[in-house]
């Protein structure tokens, strides 16, 4: 078969682009994805252990747990170098690298909920979930998951069981009890499953116990508030989250204040940049940690706050950068000469104003060997280059190529704002001429269907390859290989595997 | 007959672009005119069928581009019979067309706009057909200028059919792309497989800096990707590059291209001084500003306005 993919099927985000329609764009991912499990299931999972949204790897997950490894030829399939569980194995690592409610979202793909997928539910599933939920985790950390993800475990935990069975948990059947929960601490855990239900636990006499502290905290704050003994409350709630206190505050309308409640209970510090506008009008200040902001979204601030005249924390947003682009993992493409395009169009769109320019700067900082960085157009007369006016892209290429690199990286819309084919002629000039480098064109403007050419090319035989987010980077390099040298891709990331999971 | 460009002074041509058949040649120039400032002046809403209101927040008049278009969701969507001249506060041109046949609804405020595509522009140098006040008064045109696109529905003058048709969109958003503005410009020369299609002069480089999308996208890069999709026009790049000799060096490459630019250039700007006025006549005269309507030898036209008799926008399609 002709296989025609890109790495868009690991960086699917379900969310219009300007020029695509969310449905648009999903069937050409789904479509992707359907390709390249039946061209090589196993070459599938394995690519699933690169970079990529949460979403695609949620979706892709779902396609091979919807479809059993066929019986027979199962040996014969297994590529060398990975075990007979190294599906599941990546399954369970990938849910392990996402944040708890992304994770808990793709479990959720099983159950038929939060995307397009339908319903799915066998032993493997089964497994996948509940070891999600229950293997190897701490009393602590059971505890909170309880609490900030109570009705998403739930849905979970009745899909992987079953309405039946779930009732004979509940009841106490100790062989149902044993067939779901005996291979995890299941003592230790049940009572997390009562409360999921609604069923306040129950710890049966003489069991060693953990105690599960906010667990707890959420039945005496939520019979406090259902009898309106305030100060009961205000004491329980000293260990939930913020939301769980407001909506008890909320449901059972308790005459306390907002910014009691932001005092009083706790917040991680995601929540307490979600939580830095309304906090502040209740009149509480946040402290924001620009440290443990990602590189991307550092530079997405520095701009805004140059470009709005705000020059609050601009000194500490520029050493978070700096930091954070001296801990980047690197990728080495040889002695490198990088060309930006910073024309007007690499402004991005109104909905998402500056993303192929900072996207640009992200990709570039994750490059190592880079001998020069040459912008080509863009507006100096600010503390920061703002793309802008027209450029000759042709021209910034002849000073890479004079300047004799291994590699050439192009990060560009690939629009040359002069003579359409300029670009295309002085790189056809050099390798004629017999200029031994790589050219790499990279654009940060994303779509769908950039491999089926609606990503404009610079030079004819080159495709350029769609890099929405400077994390995808190796994601990209190795689907540009994929189809053209498929073993040695499937070898690259079985030596992945083994160095992210083990092997056998 | 006049000259077309004669009367502005101090114009001058940038290094020719182009992307398929599209050359786009732009006119430098210093700002001119004492206008308001282009995003002071915006759509407001259609207070009837026919009738579109812009908000000036400037104490300036300031200038509506020709054939300013607005489609909205739910609304019937509206453009300007020609340019328009936005006075200090609210201003209602009540000779305005629908571009949609049958849909109801008034708009508020403007979702996504853009100019007439070219030749549909060129009914509106009919001083009758532009001072008529008759809502559907384009819908034949729009009719006529849909039909034979492929996967465009016929039969209804919905030009939102074409700009939203998702193949479409993305082919007349390329155009933005590839001709960005470059400094001091206030206009361009625009013309399809070399031929003239257009003249666009703003009275101020931010003018030309808040309105050249909508004429490169959806007036002039709608008109060709029409013609491209009809097969009126060959979906091919029509300049070809010069060969670069096999022992050139970068500096060669260099004089090469712009030795090629400026030669594009010398060949086409020529062109301008071909294009006469053979009528013209007076439109509006409002707060300093009168606009007069075009009319060319090649069947086209457009407007012209001039402040104390000094030129400083014009807008014509060929």
């Amino acid at each position: 078969m002709t296989l025609t993919i890109d790495s868009g099927i690991l960086q699917y985000i379900p969310k219009g682009t300007y020029y695509e329609g969310k449905d648009e764009q999903f069937n050409k991912i789904w479509k992707m994805w359907s390709d390249l499990f039946t061209y090589d299931r196993y070459l599938f999972s394995l690519s699933t252990l690169l970079e990529g949204t949460g979403f695609s790897k949620g979706m892709m997950a779902h396609l091979l747990l919807s479809n059993p490894v066929e019986k027979g030829n199962k040996e014969l399939m297994i590529p060398d170098g990975v075990d007979e569980q190294f599906e599941k194995k990546i399954i369970m690592y990938n849910l392990s690298k996402e944040k708890m409610p992304r994770a808990l979202k793709n479990l959720l793909f099983l159950a038929g909920k939060d995307s397009n997928a339908s319903k799915v539910n066998n032993s493997r599933t089964r497994k996948v979930i509940l070891d999600y939920l229950f293997k190897d985790k701490q009393p602590e950390e059971l505890d909170s998951m309880a609490i900030n993800f109570k009705k998403k475990m739930a849905i979970l935990v009745r899909h992987a069981l079953g309405k039946y069975d779930l009732h004979k948990v509940l009841n106490g059947n100790i062989k149902t009890i044993n067939k779901f929960f005996g291979r995890y601490s299941v003592r230790h855990d049940l009572p997390i499953v009562f409360h999921l239900f609604d069923k306040r636990p129950v710890y049966g006499s003489g069991d060693v116990v953990p105690y599960f502290k906010k667990v707890e905290s959420y039945w005496e704050a939520r019979d406090a508030a259902r009898s309106g003994d305030i100060d009961k409350f205000r004491n329980a709630i000293k260990n939930l989250p913020v939301r769980t206190a407001m909506g008890f505050r909320n449901t059972f309308k308790l005459p306390i204040d907002k910014e009691e409640i932001y005092k009083k209970s706790t917040m991680g510090e995601k929540e307490k940049l979600q939580m830095e506008t309304a906090a502040k009008k209740s009149g509480v200040k946040i402290k924001v940690d620009y440290a443990k902001q990602d590189l991307y979204d550092l530079w997405k601030a520095l701009y805004h706050k140059i470009l709005s005249g705000n020059e609050d924390n601009i000194e500490k947003i520029n050493t978070a950068i700096e930091t954070k682009q001296e801990k980047l993992p690197y990728i080495d493409l040889g002695d490198t000469v990088v060309l930006i395009d910073a024309s007007h169009s690499m402004l991005g769109s109104k909905e998402r104003p500056l993303h192929p320019f900072l996207t640009s700067l992200c990709i570039s900082a994750t490059l190592n060997n880079i001998r020069e960085i040459i912008f080509t157009g863009g507006d100096n007369s600010k503390e920061v280059l703002v793309p802008s006016g027209s450029t000759k892209l042709w021209s910034g290429l002849l000073k890479a190529i004079e300047l004799k690199p291994k590699t050439i990286v192009v990060i560009s819309d690939g629009y040359e704002n002069t003579m359409q084919g300029m670009f295309n002629k002085v790189y056809e000039h050099y390798k004629t001429k017999g200029h031994d480098f790589n050219l790499l064109h990279i654009n940060p403007v994303f779509a769908a269907s950039a491999s089926e050419g609606s990503s404009r090319r610079l030079v004819a035989d080159i495709n350029p390859m769609p890099v929405e987010n400077y994390k995808y980077l190796e994601t990209e390099i190795i689907f540009n290989k994929m189809i053209e040298n498929t073993t040695l891709v499937k070898k690259l990331l079985i030596n992945k595997y083994q160095k992210l999971i083990g092997g056998v | 007959m006049i000259n077309i460009l004669k009367k502005f002074k101090d114009l001058q041509f940038g290094e020719p672009q182009t992307d398929q058949q599209m050359t786009v040649i732009p006119i430098l120039g210093e700002d001119r005119g004492d206008v308001a400032e282009p995003s002071n002046v915006s759509f407001k809403r259609t207070s009837g069928y026919g009738t579109m209101v812009f908000d000036n927040e400037d104490t300036k008049a300031g200038i509506i581009p020709s054939n300013y278009m607005t489609r909205g969701k739910s609304a019937q969507d509206h453009a300007m019979s020609g340019a328009g001249i936005a006075l200090p506060g609210e201003t209602v041109f009540n000779n305005a067309c629908c571009i949609e046949s049958s849909q109801g609804g008034m708009l508020h405020g403007a979702e996504d706009v853009d100019i007439l595509p070219a030749s549909l522009r060129k009914a509106f140098t009919d001083m009758e057909l532009r001072k008529r006040k008759k809502y559907n008064k384009l819908w034949p045109r729009i009719t006529a200028w849909l039909k034979n696109i492929p996967g465009i529905r016929t039969g209804n003058a919905h030009l939102r059919y074409f700009y939203d048709d998702p193949k479409y969109k993305n082919a007349i958003e390329s155009f933005c792309a590839a001709f960005e503005p470059v400094p001091n410009q206030l206009g361009a020369f625009i013309l399809f497989e070399g031929v003239p299609i257009g003249i666009e002069i703003m009275p101020t480089a931010n003018h030309w800096v808040e309105y050249w999308e909508l004429l490169i996208r959806g007036c002039y890069g709608a008109e060709l990707v029409k013609l491209q999709a009809t097969g009126a026009i060959k979906k091919s790049s029509t300049l070809i590059i010069p060969k670069i000799p096999d022992d050139a060096s970068a500096e060669e490459i260099e004089s090469i291209f712009s030795g090629f630019t400026k030669s594009v250039q010398s060949s086409m700007v020529p062109l301008l001084n071909a294009i006469q006025i053979t009528d013209q006549n007076s439109d509006v005269n409002s707060s300093g500003l009168h606009i007069e309507v075009l009319k060319t030898d090649s069947g086209g036209g457009g407007d012209i306005i001039t402040q104390n008799t000094e030129p400083i926008y014009l807008s014509i399609v060929l």
